[in-house]
């Protein structure tokens, strides 16, 4: 039995060794690129780039808590990958980490001329671009058309704020959102004018206004259920039971596919302000590790150029829903017809870009714990964001 | 001479475990002992330099209020969580033993299932299909009572007893199996001339069956103590996890530790911070040293 | 006599009843994640639950086969369960053994400090593991994950393992030796039948600490074809945006299932070498 039991373990041993194939050589015809993205969009990317880049042989492997594994491997060849697609809002991270190589000298001249300068903008880190945008995706106005009608669309706040109390109740909602998650309560903070935190990062550059925000908020929020994660948000709306909510644009196949008749709207406009409530905007696209741009730059420079063109944007918006960060992609009339599409391109013109400061990290956390503690634990605003505040000043001390 | 050869021989043969457990355990800590001593982070990912003992400097003001209240609740929460899970287990495996009980192996089996899923899976289930304050069993059975619903991990004692609640699910199977195993060993003769003394059940269990079990139960309790002094998935992903916090306050030293550290990516800091909270488990485990020490 | 034994059959009674009703408590989230899972809509969360769903359907037990890797997924988590229980019980039955008989340096020393060791918090082990693995060429190989959990689960077979070693009689063993039994031979024939019981329990512990778990999978392999159902679980509702709940649902049922079901032929073999009467007297 003992010898039967050390056998199985040699053998298994064997087999695990075997089965690993260290890429230990550099073969510059293959790059692996890691992402998280949904099927549509990986299928879509690598058929094209099987069709534009015959030579290159390029594997898509779906990583689970990309960014984490990164700040992990850094760009170990023999462990990291030779490129991936992300957000932009990392960015900055990865590139104080000095794992990314600049996007421009890979490309040939003026091929970002037809990209939109937001796009651009959002994967910029102190100057450089580290990020080739693919497409960008904003939060949208969304609406069961089958309750909340034409007419009643609301324009402002107040209009939404009157919508809500009059449809609120009875286990039924006029309106849901993710209320105390950072990325979602932005817009309201932009809606006021604030910031989570500027350029050169300083956390909450205008307390007021976020402080006005925050407030102004409340009353919305005490209209809500309890929870503010996206399955209870998602449900609601998808079963009916939520006249309207602000979604992404991965709700939209599942709302289409639960037979809601879905209605987009543009952002309402906080009365007090005269600002519509404007949601970050998250670019997604590639970028390019610098063991890789330094290894095989022929066959980064092959995908780079073939990612360019707007063919794979239209491709990518008619799968999927992306909105394409290449401005000829609209010329396309399949593109120029999609509703949303449309929209979110609409909203990108008062969408702010996530920022991409490394300092961004921890403001994730401390506005959503901000968030938590005047909406859900009913904390006074003053308090907790004098709280907050001196949170935030000290994690961003603590990271250098 | 002999003896010389009897040490040489009991070391080669923990010689595997050691190493493994040299490689895998202690030179986690002293790396992280190392990275602590250093400025490494997002900042001076390759280029990091020793710094020697500033990041203990600051490490030391993660210690507040705030951080003395979680340390307060995580000892709470190990007591509680400790002596209802022995308390219970106890109970369970006897009663699981008792001899003419003929469905004992499927009750067993029944019983282990949830230490058989992946504990995010069954927290998320716990978080979504119980506690949820819209969809939840909770709500819905309060409502069919003629309840008000409420949100059920809003508050601070309210999330530390359902995370108790959770955490219980979670981790009596363990010990259940652990004191089950313990009782199949032992010996039916030592039962037999008690009963034939005269001794009632409990006094058969108070001493014979806690007597025989404690030494080969005591590992396993001890490490539990630990695993529920540093548990972070419970308390995290049913209350705190960003995005999907309910409004409590409760916090164990890690779920602190992780929201106003670990979150900067400065490893060397959070190594330093690391390295405080593993001696305070050090001094912790003092309470425990007899028991260590058998 | 006859009212004894009424008695007894009322008290067995009462003790299936408390045991039915006890069974059913604890499985109320798992009949709830197998009524998601057979139900045909789309949701985790339904403002009219029942336990039995209206709309029955396998459809999404079809679609964790169909969709997923699941397979590649489940021979690995067998591969790493197996070779792990394997490589852990052989490194610590031989270390629990040393720990328990023989007094040599040192001893005390190590058996207190493993456990106070083992309780360093492992949120940040991981990225010492990392440098560990990177130069051995193990990330992303099944060697290197084989070797992480063992490691983290040596500690706790050693400890395990030596208490039930303590409680075999020493006399037992001497017997043995009177007759000529090597160590080996006295560990092989005597010792671990009678700590039957732990054998099994520390072989269970290590084999669904791997089966569950996911982080180390999660970080260390790459490529969806490489990780464990654990790992492939996890990434399944990581995407919360596109995930479809009752798939992720069944797809957890199907994980624990196996351990089930080793579980319940385990239990044969739970009980001690001592109660079953060999070495009695």
């Amino acid at each position: 039995m003992k010898r039967i039991l050390a056998i199985l373990l040699i053998a298994l041993l064997a087999l695990s060794l075997g089965g690993c194939s260290a890429r230990k050589e550099v073969d510059a015809s293959k790059l692996v690129i890691w992402h998280d993205k949904e099927d549509a969009v990986v299928e879509a990317l690598s058929a094209y780039l099987a069709e534009a880049c015959p030579g290159i042989e390029v594997t898509f492997e779906k990583k689970t808590s990309l960014t984490d594994s990164l700040k992990l491997v850094g760009n170990d060849p023999s462990a990291a990958p030779d490129m991936f697609i992300f957000a932009h809002d990392k960015v900055g991270v990865f590139a104080e980490m000095d794992i990314l190589a600049p996007i421009e000298p890979l490309l040939a001249e003026d091929a970002l001329a037809n990209h939109l300068p937001m796009t651009l903008e959002a994967a910029t880190y102190g100057g450089t671009l580290y990020q080739l945008p693919l497409y960008f995706e904003t939060l949208l106005f969304l609406y069961n058309e089958r309750y909340m009608l034409e007419g009643s669309v609301p324009a402002t706040t107040e209009e939404l704020y009157q919508y809500m109390q009059a449809n609120t109740g009875r286990g039924r909602y006029g309106f849901v959102e993710q209320h105390s998650t950072a990325y979602y309560a932005a817009a309201w903070i932009h809606g006021f004018g604030g910031e989570i935190i500027s350029a050169n990062g300083e956390p909450f550059p205008d307390a007021e206004a976020v402080q006005d925000a925050l407030a102004y908020h409340k009353k919305f929020v005490e209209l809500m259920p309890g929870e503010t994660e996206y399955a209870t948000v998602n449900t609601l709306f998808l079963e009916g039971k939520a006249d309207s909510t602000i979604g992404g644009p991965w709700m939209v196949p599942s709302a289409r596919e639960a037979g809601i008749s879905l209605g987009i709207a543009p952002m309402p406009v906080v009365d007090e302000t005269g600002l519509a409530l404007a949601p970050y905007s998250g670019v997604q696209g590639v970028h390019v590790l610098k063991f890789a741009a330094e290894n095989k730059e022929d066959s980064v420079r092959a995908v780079l150029a073939a990612l360019v063109e707007p063919e794979i944007g239209v491709t990518l918006a008619l799968a999927s829903g992306c909105a394409p960060a290449n401005a000829l992609c609209y010329d396309d009339a399949a593109v120029a017809e999609d509703e949303m599409v449309q929209a979110m391109r609409a909203t990108a013109e008062i969408a702010v870009p996530m920022p991409n400061i490394p300092e961004m990290d921890v403001m994730w956390t401390v506005v959503s714990d901000l968030l938590t503690d005047v909406n859900l634990s009913g904390r006074d605003v003053q308090e907790s964001f004098d709280d907050a505040l001196a949170q935030a000043q000290n994690l961003i001390a603590n990271m250098q | 001479m002999r003896k010389g050869r009897g040490c040489l021989r009991s070391y080669a043969w923990s010689a595997p475990s050691l190493t493994l457990i040299a490689l895998m355990v202690v030179f986690p800590i002293l790396y992280t002992l190392y990275i602590s001593l250093t400025n490494m982070s997002v900042y001076h990912w390759f280029d990091f330099s020793f710094i020697g003992l500033e990041n203990y400097r600051r490490a030391l003001l993660v210690f507040d209020s705030g951080f003395l209240s979680a340390l307060l609740w995580t000892i709470l929460w190990t007591i509680v969580n400790m002596a209802v899970q022995l308390v219970l287990a106890f109970a369970l495996a006897s009663l699981l033993n008792v001899k003419k009980l003929r469905l004992r192996k499927l009750y067993k089996t029944i019983l282990m299932f949830p230490w058989a899923m992946p504990g995010y899976v069954s927290i998320l289930l716990w978080k979504t299909g119980i506690f949820n304050s819209q969809f939840g069993l909770l709500n819905q059975w309060a409502e069919a009572l003629g309840l008000e619903a409420r949100r059920w991990l809003a508050t601070d004692v309210s999330a530390f007893v359902f995370c108790t609640v959770v955490n219980l699910w979670l981790a009596l199977p363990f010990m259940i199996m652990i004191m089950d195993g313990a009782m199949q060993s032992i010996d039916e003769s030592c039962y037999e001339s008690a009963r034939l003394d005269g001794a009632t059940r409990l006094q058969r269990a108070v001493y014979i069956t806690i007597p025989t079990i404690r030494p080969m139960i005591a590992p396993a309790v001890i490490i539990t103590v630990f695993t529920t002094f540093k548990q972070f998935d419970v308390v995290y992903l049913l209350t705190q996890q960003m995005g999907a916090q309910t409004g409590s306050n409760f916090h164990t030293v890690l779920t602190y530790a992780y929201e106003n550290a670990f979150i900067t990516n400065n490893y060397g800091y959070s190594s330093a911070i690391s390295m405080l909270i593993f001696a305070l488990l050090l001094l912790f485990s003092r309470l425990q040293r007899k028991e260590v020490s058998r | 006599m006859k009212r004894g034994k009424l008695r007894s059959i009322a008290s067995m009674g009462a003790l299936n009843l408390f045991f039915i009703a006890l069974c059913f408590v604890t499985l109320i989230p798992i009949l709830y994640a197998l009524s998601v899972a057979l139900s045909a809509q789309n949701t985790l969360l339904s403002s009219d639950f029942s336990f039995i769903p209206r709309a029955l359907t396998l459809d999404n037990f079809r679609a964790v086969f169909e969709g997923e890797d699941v397979l590649p997924w489940f021979e690995n988590s067998m591969v790493l369960a197996a070779a792990t229980v394997a490589l852990s019980l052989s490194a610590a039955i031989p270390a629990a053994y040393a720990f328990s008989r023989r007094r040599f340096p040192g001893r005390k020393m190590i058996l207190r400090w493993l456990v106070l060791l083992n309780s360093f918090p492992a949120l940040l082990s991981m990225f010492a593991i990392y440098r560990l693995l990177r130069p051995l060429g193990l990330v992303n190989t099944r060697l290197g994950l084989i070797l992480v959990y063992t490691g983290t689960m040596s500690v706790f077979s050693l400890w395990n393992l030596k208490g039930y070693f303590d409680t075999v009689p020493v006399e037992i063993e001497e017997a043995a030796r009177m007759d000529g039994a090597s160590d080996v031979g006295v560990v092989w024939r005597i010792v671990l039948p009678l700590a039957r019981p732990s054998l099994i329990v520390t072989a269970l512990m290590v084999l669904i600490y791997v089966w569950n778990e996911y982080i180390y999978a999660t970080t260390f392999m790459t490529g969806e074809t490489n990780y464990t159902l654990a790992a492939g679980l996890y990434g399944l509702q990581a995407t919360e945006t596109s995930g479809s709940w009752p798939v992720f649902a069944a797809a957890s049922l199907l994980v624990s299932l196996p351990v089930l079901v080793i579980f319940l032929l385990c239990q044969k073999y739970m009980t001690s070498g001592l109660t079953a009467g060999g070495v009695k007297g």
